[in-house]
């Protein structure tokens, strides 16, 4: 596929959730952005900016109230089942099967995707190395560290081979050495040619990670450009280039 | 809905459930070792303390010279009888010789002897079955006279005597307590009725005998016959008080027969004088039949109530638990639909159901046939259950797991932790509790309105197909109830399992 092609398209995504009494809560208003084949786009908002409701809608946990998106060429509202399959999803609080191994979960989920058990035992072969799980593929979840968890984790995301990856904080609550895997790994996707949607809260990460960013505040796209564009809104300081951003939607 | 993708679900459900120990437990050991352990052992206390109670030594109140004329009651009963009593017990393999412990021990034989006829028709050891023929060959009198002994020896082998005057003044009654208004001015009431109802049970009765010479009382004319009055005080609600009541009443009893007997015999009339109608009693069931009649009423309840203790723990551990653990929102994310999804969950906790109610039905069958024997049977009740009724009654276990289960997976995936889970559903089995238990109420006769309630159905359909009783319409507007409300049950889990705002409320 062309590196430039746009993988992920929100179109005027919105939510509104209805609570109990007939009040309402808006979550995000028309969230618009694109993200193209190998690149990583970085979503930064402060907690509770709507980055979490944006990315359920784009992996179709959440149907949008207004608006739609299209990933890999398909519908989320139209074909979520189409979509599921095209994206790898993974946050920071992702949870493992407690009671199974890694290798059962990475096989319940491969034949999920509808993979052959050749191809997942190849797959889970080919992972197991390139994230070193090799001496805990068989203990149960239960028994394993969170670094380890998120390998698992890891693993499972892309066991599909998916072009486009949906990583919702995906550091959260990480030590250093494993948030270490989960950078290394969005670069090893970038370079492979997925296309890689990334929220954080944390502007660090996206000097590292980001080529292109979207900045959400309140539920809405305050800031959407290149790493170089948004640095120079505020002389290469990131950290003051995102409050200002978050200044000017208050 | 792809059948590929459900079963590929409901595996891995399968292993992850298997794996928990709280569903093992509910599942597994509790049917198979639990239940059957706790009928044991509640059987065997039951028995030891109705063993207690007959041999326990009751206190009665009495005052010395009614406690005279009450001995020289029983040694009238011995006199009048003694004789009779050796000769009739030498052929049922006992020697006597007259003395008090030779009635008990004789009384036991009986027992023993009749217990021995109604077993398996009477297959056994060739000298006792020869002694229970020589026991059914004997005549009513015969046979009533050596039980009276039994009655007469079990008073007095185990009385302790108390003086009324030993008793503690009393100055009010106890709440509940009442004294007749008739009684008798030779008891000092209160002092009595105070004792009885006493927290040490220092006494279980008190009798009131009138003074006077017995043989006098005894021995008049005919025509001038009157009863001896004696007055008994107990306290029903107290289970020795009752034993006590319940042993001089067979005391009294025994006693009234031997004098009947002997004035009948004095004015030369037949034994049939004092009885214009005679009944002859023949129960025409078995005891295999009466022990099935009363296990049919507790197999359905207990049938209903492990049907859903199995479906409780995986119900919960598929939808809470996914919550809880955050692994849910990565299975709506991969290409599954949500009815897929509880389509695959219903069947794990579905066939838990019915695993749990089919073992908890074969280790009952199992220990009332060979675990619960009653005191000195010789083998188990013989308990027969047709094979077209257990396959009717499995049947019937179809809709009951699918309603269950339907039931539990949509209450625990509205929670947002197991805990929270477990708070909503573990009310649901009073819910249950109720209709499963009617098969126990035996006057509740199945009606054909009872179809239409669901639960109610099942247990008392279940209750009369064990005992072979095969009402088909009763059975068709059953599953006709059972299925449209586990459909409806049903149709409200794939519509909860579709809703996000239920799905992703942690």
């Amino acid at each position: 596929m062309p590196a430039s092609a746009e993988l992920v398209v929100a179109r005027g995504l919105g939510k509104t959730y209805r609570g109990a009494k007939g009040a309402t809560t808006v979550a995000t208003t028309d969230i618009c952005f694109a993200a193209r084949a190998g690149e990583v786009f970085g979503l930064l908002g402060p907690n509770g900016a709507g980055k979490t409701t944006t990315l359920r809608m784009l992996s179709t946990v959440l149907t949008p109230t207004t608006g739609t998106a299209s990933i890999d060429g398909h519908d989320v509202v139209s074909h979520p089942d189409r979509v599921r399959a095209a994206i790898g999803f993974l946050s920071g609080n992702t949870g493992l099967y407690p009671r199974l191994t890694p290798r059962e979960v990475l096989a319940y989920f491969g034949r999920l995707y509808g993979l052959p058990d050749e191809r997942i035992a190849a797959r889970t072969e080919e992972l197991s190395r390139l994230l070193d799980m090799g001496g805990f593929l068989d203990k149960r979840c239960d028994a394993l560290s969170t670094g380890m968890k998120q390998k698992v984790n890891v693993a499972r995301t892309v066991l599909h081979d998916p072009h486009v990856l949906i990583l919702d904080e995906p550091t959260a609550g990480l030590d250093v050495l494993a948030s270490r895997t989960i950078i290394d790994f969005v670069r090893r996707c970038r370079g492979e040619g997925k296309c890689v949607v990334f929220s954080t809260h944390i502007m660090a990460e996206v000097a590292r990670v980001c080529d292109r960013l979207a900045i959400i505040h309140k539920g809405r796209v305050q800031f959407s450009g290149t790493i170089a564009e948004f640095r120079q809104s505020a002389g290469d300081d990131l950290e003051e280039a995102f409050l200002r951003v978050l200044e000017r939607a208050a | 809905m792809s059948l590929r993708r459900v079963l590929v679900i409901a595996r891995k459900e399968f292993t992850d459930v298997l794996r928990d120990r709280r569903t093992l437990i509910f599942m597994l050991l509790l049917p198979i070792v639990v239940i059957p352990a706790l009928l044991m052992i509640i059987t065997s206390f039951a028995k030891s303390q109705m063993k207690e109670r007959e041999t326990r030594v009751l206190t009665f109140a009495v005052e010395p010279q009614g406690r005279v004329l009450l001995q020289t009651l029983a040694h009238r009963w011995m006199n009048d009888n003694m004789t009779a009593f050796v000769a009739v017990s030498a052929r049922l393999g006992v020697e006597a010789f007259g003395g008090l412990d030779d009635l008990s021990r004789v009384a036991d034989r009986v027992q023993a002897l009749e217990d021995a006829g109604n077993e398996k028709g009477g297959v056994g050891d060739a000298a006792v079955m020869a002694w229970v023929s020589a026991w059914r060959d004997l005549n009513d009198d015969q046979q009533q006279m050596l039980r009276d002994g039994g009655a007469v020896s079990r008073f007095l082998d185990q009385v302790r005597w108390e003086g009324l005057d030993k008793l503690p003044a009393a100055d009010r009654l106890p709440q509940g307590v009442s004294l007749p208004a008739d009684l008798p001015g030779g008891l000092d009431d209160l002092r009595i009725a105070a004792a009885i109802t006493a927290r040490d049970k220092a006494v279980h009765a008190a009798l009131y005998v009138p003074p006077g010479d017995i043989d006098q009382w005894l021995n008049v004319e005919p025509q001038s016959a009157v009863s001896l009055p004696i007055t008994i005080l107990y306290d029903s609600s107290q289970s020795l008080s009752r034993e006590a009541n319940d042993r001089f009443d067979g005391f009294i009893d025994a006693l009234n027969r031997s004098e009947v007997r002997a004035r009948l015999t004095a004015v030369q009339f037949g034994r049939d004088f004092v009885k214009p109608m005679e009944v002859k009693e023949a129960n025409i069931a078995s005891k295999g039949r009466e022990a099935q009649a009363v296990i049919g009423g507790i197999l359905p309840y207990l049938i209903i109530l492990f049907c859903f203790f199995g479906a409780f723990y995986p119900s919960l551990d598929l939808t809470a638990g996914e919550k809880e653990r955050f692994t849910l929102e990565t299975l709506l994310l991969a290409p599954v639909s949500r009815v897929e999804i509880a389509a695959g969950k219903f069947l794990v906790v579905f066939t838990a159901a019915v695993t749990a109610a089919l073992l908890t039905t074969a280790s009952l069958a199992f220990t009332f046939t060979y675990g619960i024997l009653p005191e000195g049977a010789t083998a188990a009740f013989d308990l027969h259950f047709e094979v077209p009724a257990v396959l009717l009654t499995a049947s019937l276990l179809v809709p009951v797991a699918a309603l269950f289960a339907s039931v539990l997976l949509t209450v625990a995936l509205c929670a947002r932790s197991f805990k929270e889970a477990q708070s909503y559903a573990a009310p649901l089995q009073f819910l249950i509790i109720l209709p499963a238990m009617t098969a126990l109420m035996p006057d509740l006769q199945t009606e054909l309105k009872w179809a239409w309630v669901p639960l109610m159905n099942v247990s008392l359909l279940m209750r009369e197909l064990l005992k072979g009783n095969y009402l088909w319409d009763f059975y068709a507007i059953t599953l006709v109830s059972m299925f449209l409300l586990s459909g409806l049950t049903l149709w409200i889990a794939s519509r909860v399992f579709r809703r996000e705002s239920v799905l992703l409320r942690t």
